[in-house]
């Protein structure tokens, strides 16, 4: 078949996906200029695994990020920023300042859910360094308690610009 | 010319003395300096020889009882009088700065000088007495070298006994063969051998050869008489072990190609075969041993004998071609086996040169206690790089030169009609290759785990640069490892004079000179300083494009050790892991033991206190023929001893029946 033939062909029957949403809300402007890729390391800070349970959900069959260019990398040295769930706690400070150092500049940060955004319910447990934003210059948040996989994936397309 | 060389000779003598009489405060730099003085006569003299073609003789009926002494250094001799003087002047300015294994000695100082003068006296040793002495006096001022230290360490010991055995032996096999061929010929020097060897039977020239090669091959470290090589080169000093890598070894080449080639003008094809197989089995084996050491040291000895076995297959190559009827080809492969002789040295002695060094600043020479030396040890981690491309034959490096034209050699055997040469040429590519692919391994694990990454102990982690002397020691090996590889021209004349004195034929030069190095007659043509050039040239432009691809700033962070808070060099590859993939391919061959060992704590079996591993590999030759012979010889001799028990009248009767026998033979 020849590529014409076949670009036609998948024009007409392509799935129809969600048109990129304003996600400006969420969206406090970084410094990174994203086209359609945006490949991130996931960082577990000390969250309740909500988070991780609706991110899980975002990239299985339903939600499909990886569609739109998102993904998750094994390393921070190939990912354009990190995805930090849950309050900072006292443990994971120093590995989370590790991780951050090992992303390439220029970097983002998503602060996913509300415990990331402000500890949330974990807020002056005597585990608890702070919010991610107290050990990291966060870029992007996302709020909710877990966040839906919906607004993630706005959240993130928004981001990657797809 | 002449009184040159007795003067270097007597200089060395004189450093002998001077080692064994002088106080401690001046001994070393006295003996040193004579010695290089002496080693300097000695290339002089082996320069003019080769580039005159006239050899210089010396000969006396004083000297030596009986037999006098006859010495005749003609181009093939000088050859290897100026690689073993080359080697030994960087060998003992290295020695200056390098302390420990109880060099400084009296004995080690006098013995040290006579080594390398014996070095430079046995290629030009021109009857089978000098040449017996001489061989002799290296042998056993060698063994001296290797049991300086045997006070302090057991291993020495055993590493000394080892020698010991196997260079007697050696020199027992050699000695029949010369014996044999002398007592036939009509006369001991090598002129009147070579006169009469055409018309000597085919059994004796046959049986003085198998016999030249078990004792020459003893001393190049063929398989299966290597078994000496590892442990003495690895237990000796620093310079010691670089004399005997890089420039004792060669001797048994020297050895096998003046016998085979001059003195016996070649012979059949099962001659050469033989020599082949012994030369194929020492680079695989040699090879696959480097590949899965951990001790630096017994790496390199491991390594020289894989290149010995590459000079032994071209050696061999060299008479089979010759033997069935192709004396150009008959040459280069010559010319390959001399070459790598010469390149070997080059790098081995600025590896074993540089590995001194290393033990010397970190205490050790176990890969699995070294790493992060290139930070520390900038100008010593170079040169063992450098030595290390060598032996790996990298190209613009010396060893891919004499690589790349034995293999051209043997390929061009292929279009052959005789079916040996159709048979074996295949198989000597093969052995060529894998070795070449094993040492290639070899040396990244040498170098990536040695200089690379986090250092392994504390003595790595403290080792600082060493002193000059010992930089610029193993330094002039590594510049001589480049500029051979850039420009061979430099010594392929040189080196194919000397092969096409010993073959005694006079057979057009196969290769073309300047530049490029081709062969007569074939479109293949190497130019290794144009590809040194192209090679600068591709990294000048990558250097440029990264500089105007880079986006500025460069940040240097941490590895990557998943945030751990402790990132320590427990957690890095180590050679023994490095070499367990090819340890579990050659399982047959390398028969890796593993013993593990947990000690649980005194209140409960669930909680483990501690736990080591040992791994070993062996030797097969060692565990199949060694120790069985070990065994059975420790068992007679304890059967031998209950004989004489101290008892007066069992002396006596031995005496009385001696006497009766001794009558009973005469009558």
């Amino acid at each position: 078949m020849r590529f014409g033939v076949l670009r036609r062909h998948l024009r007409r029957t392509a799935v129809p996906i969600e048109p990129v949403a304003d996600a400006a809300e969420s969206v406090r402007g970084t410094a990174v200029r994203l086209r359609g890729s945006l490949q991130l390391r996931h960082v577990d800070a000390g969250s309740c695994n909500g988070c991780e349970f609706e991110l899980a959900s975002v990239f299985s069959p339903v939600y499909d990020a990886e569609r739109f260019g998102i993904g998750l990398t094994a390393s921070p040295r190939h990912a354009d920023g990190l995805l930090v769930t849950g309050p900072v706690t006292r443990n994971m400070a120093e590995p989370l300042r590790r991780t951050f150092d090992a992303v390439p500049e220029p970097r983002i940060v998503i602060a996913l859910g509300d415990c990331a955004r402000d500890c949330g319910a974990f807020r002056g447990a005597y585990g608890v360094e702070g919010a991610v934003g107290d050990v990291l210059p966060v870029d992007v948040e996302i709020p909710g308690c877990p966040p839906d996989p919906e607004t993630i994936v706005r959240a993130l397309r928004g981001l990657a610009g797809s | 010319m002449a009184a040159l060389f007795v003067a270097t000779v007597l200089c060395g003598f004189a450093a002998a003395t001077v080692g064994a009489i002088a106080p401690a405060r001046v001994r070393t730099p006295c003996t040193v300096w004579l010695t290089v003085v002496a080693c300097g006569g000695g290339f002089a003299v082996a320069a003019r020889v080769m580039a005159t073609g006239r050899p210089v003789r010396i000969v006396t009926d004083h000297l030596l009882p009986l037999s006098g002494l006859t010495l005749v250094l003609d181009r093939f001799g000088a050859l290897f009088v100026a690689v073993s003087a080359v080697v030994a002047v960087c060998a003992m300015v290295f020695r200056l700065g390098y302390h420990g294994h109880g060099l400084s000695s009296r004995t080690a100082s006098c013995v040290l000088p006579l080594f390398v003068t014996t070095l430079l006296l046995v290629p030009a040793a021109a009857d089978v007495t000098t040449f017996l002495f001489c061989w002799e006096l290296m042998a056993v001022t060698s063994l001296f070298l290797v049991l300086v230290d045997h006070r302090l360490r057991p291993e020495v010991q055993s590493a000394g006994q080892w020698y010991a055995a196997m260079t007697q032996l050696g020199a027992g096999a050699i000695l029949l063969g010369l014996v044999l061929l002398a007592s036939r010929s009509g006369g001991q020097s090598f002129v009147a051998i070579a006169a009469a060897a055409p018309h000597l039977p085919a059994w004796v020239r046959g049986m003085a050869f198998v016999l030249v090669v078990l004792g020459f091959g003893s001393k190049a470290g063929a398989v299966p008489l290597h078994v000496w090589l590892p442990r003495a080169h690895a237990e000796a000093a620093g310079p010691v072990s670089a004399l005997m890598s890089a420039a004792m070894v060669n001797l048994g080449i020297y050895g096998i190609v003046r016998v085979g080639d001059g003195l016996l003008h070649g012979g059949p094809t099962w001659w050469w075969l033989l020599v082949m197989a012994v030369g194929a089995l020492s680079a695989l084996f040699g090879a696959l041993h480097s590949a899965t050491s951990r001790d630096l040291k017994r790496l390199l000895a491991y390594s020289t004998t894989d290149n010995m076995g590459l000079v032994l297959l071209a050696v061999g190559a060299s008479g089979l071609f010759a033997s069935t009827g192709h004396p150009g080809l008959s040459l280069l492969a010559l010319i390959a086996a001399l070459l790598h002789v010469v390149f070997h040295a080059a790098f081995k002695g600025c590896l074993f040169l540089s590995t001194g060094s290393i033990h010397q600043a970190t205490g050790t020479r176990d890969l699995d206690h070294l790493g992060g030396l290139l930070q520390r040890m900038p100008v010593t981690g170079t040169i063992f790089l450098v030595g290390g491309l060598g032996m790996a034959a990298m190209p613009v490096l010396c060893g891919f030169v004499s690589e790349w034209l034995l293999l051209q050699s043997m390929l061009h055997g292929l279009p052959s009609k005789d079916p040996t040469i159709a048979v074996t040429m295949p198989i000597g590519v093969g052995v060529l290759a894998l070795t070449g692919g094993l040492a290639a391994f070899t040396v990244v694990k040498a170098a990536g785990i040695g200089l690379l990454g986090l250092p392994r102990s504390a003595g790595a982690a403290d080792a600082r640069e060493v002193g000059t002397t010992l930089s610029a020691g193993a330094g002039v090996l590594a510049v001589l490892c480049i500029l051979f590889g850039v420009v061979p021209s430099l010594v392929i004349p040189t080196v194919a004079d000397a092969a096409r004195s010993v073959l005694g034929r006079p057979v057009a030069d196969p290769l073309g000179a300047g530049w490029e190095v081709g062969l007569a007659g074939v479109h293949d043509v190497l130019a290794p300083g144009l590809v040194a050039l192209a090679l600068l040239a591709l990294v000048g432009a990558l250097a440029v494009v990264r500089r105007g691809l880079a986006p500025g700033r460069v940040r240097i962070t941490e590895a990557w050790g998943c945030g751990r808070e402790l990132q320590t060099a427990r957690m890095e590859y180590t050679a023994t892991s490095f070499g367990e993939p090819l340890t579990r391919v050659f399982e047959d061959v390398l028969r890796p033991s593993h013993d593990v060992d947990v000690s649980h704590i005194a209140e409960s079996r669930y909680y483990v206190e501690a736990a080591t591993v040992h791994t070993s590999l062996d030797d097969a030759f060692e565990r199949r023929f060694y120790d069985p012979a070990h065994r059975y010889l420790q068992r007679w001799g304890a059967l031998a001893r209950r004989v004489p028990n101290g008892s007066v009248h069992r002396y006596l009767a031995f005496g009385l029946v001696a006497l009766v026998v001794v009558l009973v033979v005469v009558a």
